[in-house]
C-alpha cells in the first residue's frame, strides 16, 4: 500500500495557513476490474485504477471541498487551498451554519477479511467462468441475449485530519452475475441472478464462488422463456410473500433513503427528495408491525458498506433504525446527528476520491423472523409470490410506491402454483410495512448488497447492503400498471 | 489539460512500442458545484481529473486498461497492461476495426472561458441569486449552481487523432412552502444565461401558486407536461433507438424502421450541434456523430449505431458509440424534439379540463417492450379548467405508456434544454390526451 503520510502533511498545512479551522484529506487508491460476456462475445474487459484525493476544509461554519489527482507538491496545495476558498465563498453567504468542526481522533487500520484474493485467480480462469455460464443461459432459441458479468473491486483508502486522525483501510468489494433477455411475438423477459443485478459483498474471489452461476443458469434462460408464454399475474387485493433480494429493495427505497437524516432535513430536497420520517417521530412513529427491526451493522461479515471507519473518519457502530415496529434512529453525519442531539453513527460515504462524503444507508438490515420459507405460504388463500426486482419508483417522500418483479408464482391455499409474469405491487409505506405479519429464519437471510445506489448532485454511485429474509404482506394491491 | 498536452500525452501512449492497434482516450474534467438548501450553501465542491484509456486490440482480441496516473512509468504500464488482458479475450473474427477518421467540426460556442474559469465566488452569487428570490416570497430555497469544463481527445494506431473542449452549467432551483413547492432549471454552456434571480422567482411562483393542494381522483386525465416533466418521460424511450436493442427485441422498433409508431406531430432528432446543447461532434470511438432524425412525423427512421452494430446489422456507423468494447451498445446522447405552432399558454387555454404537470420523479420502465413506465408528480401540479389554472391538486402516480402518449400528443412552440440523471433533452412542453393516473397522495 501506497504511504500518504507525506503528502496529507503537506495538504493539511497548506489549508490550516490558508484560514481553515479543521481539515480532513482522504486518499483512495483503486482498482476496478470488470469482466462482462454478452452473447459469447467478451463484451467488456477492463482492468481500471484511479488514485486522488479530496479534501474537506471547515471555515466559519462551512465546508468547502475540493478533490485532485495532482499529487505533486504544487498540486496538493492548490487543491487544499480550493477547498478553503470554497468553504469561506460558502461561508460569505450562509444565513444559518451547518456544521461543526469534529474533535475526535483516531489512528488505526483495518482490512476487508479475504478467503481467496481475487488477484490469485488468473485472469484465464475468471474469464472462462464467464463463458460457460453465459452460454449455459442460452438453452432456448428465445434467450436473445445472454449476460455474465464479475466486478473485483480493491480500494485501498487513507484518512488523515488536523487532529491527529491517520487511518488506513484495504477494502475488497465483489460482485458477479448472469442474466437472460427471452423475446416472443409482442415482449420480451428478463431474468437475473442472484437477485437483480447479482450478488455484491465485502471479500475475495470466495464471493463469486457463493454465486454459483454457472450451476443456475440453464434455470434462469428457461424461466425467462417460460415467462413469455406465462399468464398475466392477477389483479387485486392480494396477500404477497417476496423473496429476499425484493425484500432487500423494499428495505432499500421505503426505509434505508427515508431515514437518511439529511434527506429528512432537506438536504436532498431539490433532487432525490425529502422524506417522510421526522426526528419528532423517534419512540412514536410505528413504522411496520412488530415483527420488523432494522438496524445498522457496519461491521457485518460481508457488508458492502462494511469498514470500520466511514468517510468522515468516526468508527463504525451498529444501530437500530426501527426496532420491533417502532422508529428510533436515522442514519446519520456528525454534522445530521447534532441537530437532533445524537452522536453520528458513521454512515457516511463518498463514491470516490473525487466525491464528497454524505450520509448513505450502508449496511442497513431486516432482522430475520422465526418460520421457515415455505411457511410463509401458509394460511394463504389466494396470493402471489414474486422474486427478483424488475421496475422500482417511490415518490419524493418516500411513501407512495410501487415495484415489479421479474417473476411470480400464484399462491392458492397455502401452495405455490403456476408461473406468473410481470408482477406488480404498490403501497405507502407505513401501512405496508405494518401489514407484514412473517418473515423467514436466518436460514434465508442474505446480505444483498446495492452496488449502484444514487443519491447527491454530482450524482454518487453508492455501495450499501440490504440484508434480508423473505417476508409476508397482507391485503397489497396486486397488478397496478397491468389492471386497466 | 489543454488539447495540445492531451494530444501530446495520446500519441505517447500510442508509441510505446508492442504488438497490435492501439487506441488512447485522454478525458480531463473539472466540475464545480454549489448546492444549497433552507436558503444557505450546504455542500460546496471542486473535481478534477485527467485519465487516460487505453484499448489495445492484438490478433482479434480486445482488452481495455484505465488509469489517471499520468507518470512515464504509470502511461508504458497501462498500455502493457491492455495488452496483456487482452490475451485472454476470445478472438473475434469479425471484430470492428478502429476509426479511420478527421476530425469533425465541433458547433459554434461549445466552449465558453467564462464558464470553464467560473470560481467559487461566482457560483455563490448565483446562488445567492436564487436564494434571495426565493426568500423574498416567503419560502425556503434548494438547488445547485454547477459550472464544469471537459476535454476529450481519441487517438489510434489508424492516424485518427480528435479533441473536443466544451463547457456546461447548469442552475436548479426548488422553491419550499409549508404545503408546496415549486421548481425552474436552467442549462446552458455559457454561465452568463443563468440568472439566479429569474429562476427563483419562477420556482417561488410556482409553490406559491402551489399551495394549498386539493385531491383529485386518478384515472386518464389530459395532461400538459412542461419540459422537465416531459423530458423526463422521454428519457425513458432513448434507449430503444439503441442498435443492440432493436437487434436483440427489447425495443418497441423491432418491428422495423419506416413504420408509423406515434401520432404525426412526432418529430425526434440526435443532434449534438443543437445551440441548447453545442456537444462533442465525435463519439467516444472517435468515428463523427451523424445528426440523425429519429422519428420523423411519427414513422421511425433510424437507429443508432457504433462500429460494432454498424457493421453487424449492415448499417451505416451513426457515431452514437461509449467506450469500447461497450456492453451498453451505441446510444442517442442528444434528443431534439420538434416544436408545435402554439405557446403553452395557448394549449392551457385549448384545455376543457386537464392537468398542468411541472416536473415528473423516479420515473421507472415497468415493460420494456410495451414502453410502460411508472411514476410521480412532484413539484407544481395544478388543475386546468375551461382553459384556465385553477388550483393546485396533490401528487398522483402514473402508468402510462409512453408510445401510446405520443399517439395523442401536441407540442408547444418553445423548446427548452432539460437534463437529469443520465438524460440531456431538449424539448418543448407537451399536450398528451388520456394520460393515466392509478394513485393519489396526501401531499
Amino acid at each position: 500500500m501506497l504511504s500518504f503520510d507525506a503528502a496529507a502533511a503537506r495538504a493539511l498545512d497548506t489549508a490550516a495557513a490558508s484560514g481553515a479551522t479543521y481539515a480532513d484529506i482522504r486518499f483512495e487508491d483503486g482498482r476496478s476490474e470488470r469482466i462482462e460476456v454478452r452473447n459469447g462475445v467478451l463484451a467488456t474487459l477492463s482492468d481500471a485504477t484511479s488514485l486522488g484525493y479530496g479534501i474537506r476544509a471547515f471555515y466559519d461554519g462551512a465546508w468547502g471541498f475540493a478533490a485532485s489527482s495532482d499529487l505533486s507538491d504544487a498540486g496538493l496545495d492548490a487543491t487544499a487551498a480550493q477547498a478553503v476558498a470554497i468553504a469561506k465563498a460558502g461561508a460569505a453567504v450562509a444565513a444559518r451554519r451547518f456544521a461543526e468542526a469534529p474533535t475526535d481522533r483516531h489512528v488505526d487500520e483495518f482490512a476487508t477479511p479475504v478467503a481467496r484474493d481475487p488477484a490469485s485467480v488468473p485472469l484465464g480462469e475468471r474469464v472462462a467462468l464467464l463463458l460457460e455460464a453465459e452460454r449455459a443461459l442460452r438453452t432456448t432459441p428465445q434467450v436473445r441475449a445472454g449476460r455474465a458479468w464479475i466486478d473485483l473491486w480493491r480500494t485501498d483508502k487513507s484518512f488523515y485530519s488536523t487532529i491527529g486522525s491517520r487511518i488506513v483501510q484495504r477494502i475488497y468489494q465483489t460482485g458477479s452475475g448472469i442474466s437472460a433477455l427471452a423475446v416472443g411475438a409482442d415482449d420480451a423477459q428478463d431474468r437475473t441472478y442472484p437477485g437483480d443485478v447479482g450478488l455484491y459483498q465485502t471479500g475475495g474471489w470466495e464471493i463469486v464462488e457463493a454465486a454459483a452461476l454457472t450451476e443456475n443458469a440453464q434455470r434462469i434462460g428457461e424461466e425467462a422463456t417460460a415467462l413469455l408464454t406465462a399468464p398475466q399475474c392477477p389483479a387485486g387485493e392480494l396477500d404477497v410473500v417476496l423473496g429476499s433480494s425484493q425484500v432487500s429493495l423494499q428495505i432499500h427505497e421505503s426505509c434505508g433513503h427515508a431515514a437518511e437524516l439529511d434527506r429528512v432535513m432537506g438536504w436532498e430536497a431539490n433532487f432525490s427528495g425529502t422524506s417522510f420520517l421526522d426526528p419528532a417521530q423517534l419512540g412514536t412513529l410505528r413504522y411496520g408491525s412488530d415483527r420488523v427491526s432494522i438496524g445498522i451493522d457496519n461491521l457485518m461479515p460481508r457488508g458492502l458498506a462494511s469498514v470500520a471507519y466511514d468517510d468522515e473518519g468516526a468508527r463504525s457502530v451498529r444501530s437500530d433504525i426501527v426496532r420491533d415496529g417502532l422508529l428510533v434512529g436515522f442514519e446519520m453525519s456528525r454534522d445530521t446527528a447534532r441537530t437532533i442531539g445524537r452522536e453520528t453513527n458513521a454512515c457516511v460515504r463518498a463514491s470516490s476520491w473525487r466525491s464528497v462524503p454524505m450520509v448513505r444507508m450502508c449496511n442497513l438490515s431486516l432482522a430475520p423472523g422465526d418460520v421457515p420459507f415455505e411457511a410463509l405460504f401458509d394460511g394463504i388463500a389466494h396470493g402471489i409470490y414474486m422474486e427478483s426486482n424488475r421496475s422500482w419508483s417511490i415518490d419524493d417522500h418516500r411513501l407512495n410506491f410501487q415495484f415489479g418483479c421479474q417473476i411470480g408464482w400464484e399462491i392458492v391455499n397455502g401452495k405455490r402454483t403456476r408461473l406468473v409474469k410481470n408482477p406488480t405491487y404498490a403501497g405507502v409505506t407505513p401501512q405496508f410495512w405494518n401489514a407484514c405479519d412473517a418473515i423467514a429464519d436466518a436460514g434465508s437471510w442474505v446480505a444483498w448488497g446495492t452496488p449502484n445506489c444514487g443519491k447527491g448532485e454530482p450524482m454518487q454511485t453508492g455501495r450499501t447492503t440490504q440484508g434480508a429474509a423473505p417476508a409476508r404482506f397482507r391485503k397489497v394491491r396486486v397488478g397496478v400498471g397491468y389492471d386497466g | 489539460m489543454d488539447r495540445s498536452a492531451r494530444e501530446t500525452l495520446a500519441t505517447r501512449l500510442l508509441n510505446v512500442a508492442g504488438e497490435g492497434q492501439l487506441e488512447a482516450v485522454v478525458h480531463d474534467e473539472a466540475v464545480a458545484l454549489t448546492r444549497f438548501t433552507q436558503n444557505a450553501i450546504h455542500q460546496n465542491l471542486a473535481e478534477r481529473d485527467t485519465s487516460v484509456r487505453v484499448r489495445a486490440i492484438v490478433d482479434g482480441r480486445t482488452g481495455v486498461a484505465v488509469t489517471n496516473d499520468l507518470s512515464d512509468a504509470s502511461l508504458r504500464a497501462v498500455v502493457e497492461r491492455a495488452r496483456a488482458v487482452a490475451a485472454f479475450a476470445p478472438r473475434e473474427v469479425d471484430a470492428a476495426g478502429l476509426a479511420v477518421n478527421a476530425e469533425p467540426a465541433a458547433p459554434p460556442r461549445a466552449f465558453v472561458a467564462a464558464t470553464a474559469d467560473a470560481s467559487p465566488a461566482d457560483r455563490a452569487r448565483i446562488a445567492a441569486d436564487a436564494i434571495g428570490a426565493v426568500e423574498r416570497a416567503g419560502l425556503w430555497a434548494a438547488g445547485f449552481v454547477t459550472t464544469s469544463r471537459s476535454g476529450l481527445t481519441i487517438a489510434n494506431s489508424s492516424g485518427t487523432l480528435v479533441s473536443f473542449d466544451g463547457t456546461d452549467s447548469g442552475l436548479n432551483v426548488k422553491a419550499n412552502g409549508p404545503d408546496a413547492s415549486g421548481f425552474a432549471e436552467r442549462y446552458s454552456g455559457d454561465v452568463a444565461a443563468l440568472d439566479g434571480n429569474a429562476l427563483g422567482a419562477l420556482a417561488a411562483q410556482k409553490a406559491v401558486s402551489g399551495a394549498h393542494p386539493a385531491a383529485v381522483e386518478p384515472g386518464p386525465w389530459t395532461v400538459i407536461l412542461e419540459p422537465a416533466a416531459f423530458g423526463e418521460l422521454l428519457s425513458h424511450l432513448t434507449e430503444h433507438f439503441s442498435a443492440q436493442a432493436f437487434d436483440e427485441g427489447s425495443s418497441f422498433l423491432c418491428d422495423g424502421l419506416d413504420r408509423a409508431y406515434m401520432g404525426p406531430s412526432v418529430t425526434l432528432a440526435d443532434d449534438f450541434a443543437h445551440p441548447l446543447f453545442a456537444g462533442r461532434p465525435f463519439d467516444f470511438e472517435g468515428y463523427p456523430t451523424r445528426q440523425l432524425p429519429l422519428i420523423a412525423n411519427g414513422v421511425a427512421k433510424h437507429v443508432v449505431t457504433d462500429a460494432t452494430w454498424a457493421k453487424k446489422l449492415g448499417l451505416p456507423n451513426t457515431g452514437h458509440g461509449l467506450p469500447a468494447p461497450s456492453a451498453s451498445g451505441p446510444e442517442p446522447e442528444h434528443i431534439v424534439v420538434s416544436g408545435g405552432e402554439k405557446t403553452l399558454d395557448q394549449l392551457i387555454a385549448e384545455t376543457g379540463h386537464g392537468l398542468l404537470i411541472t416536473r415528473f420523479w423516479y420515473i421507472r420502465s415497468v415493460d420494456q417492450r410495451k414502453t410502460i413506465v411508472t411514476g410521480m408528480t412532484r413539484d407544481g401540479t395544478f388543475e386546468i379548467r375551461d382553459g384556465r389554472l385553477a388550483g393546485a391538486v396533490r401528487n398522483l402516480r402514473f402508468n402510462q405508456s409512453i408510445l401510446e402518449a405520443l399517439n395523442h400528443v401536441e407540442f408547444s412552440s418553445t423548446q427548452q434544454r432539460t437534463a437529469g440523471y443520465s438524460y440531456n433533452i431538449v424539448t418543448p412542453a407537451a399536450k398528451i390526451e388520456n394520460f393515466h393516473f392509478t394513485s393519489t397522495t396526501d401531499f
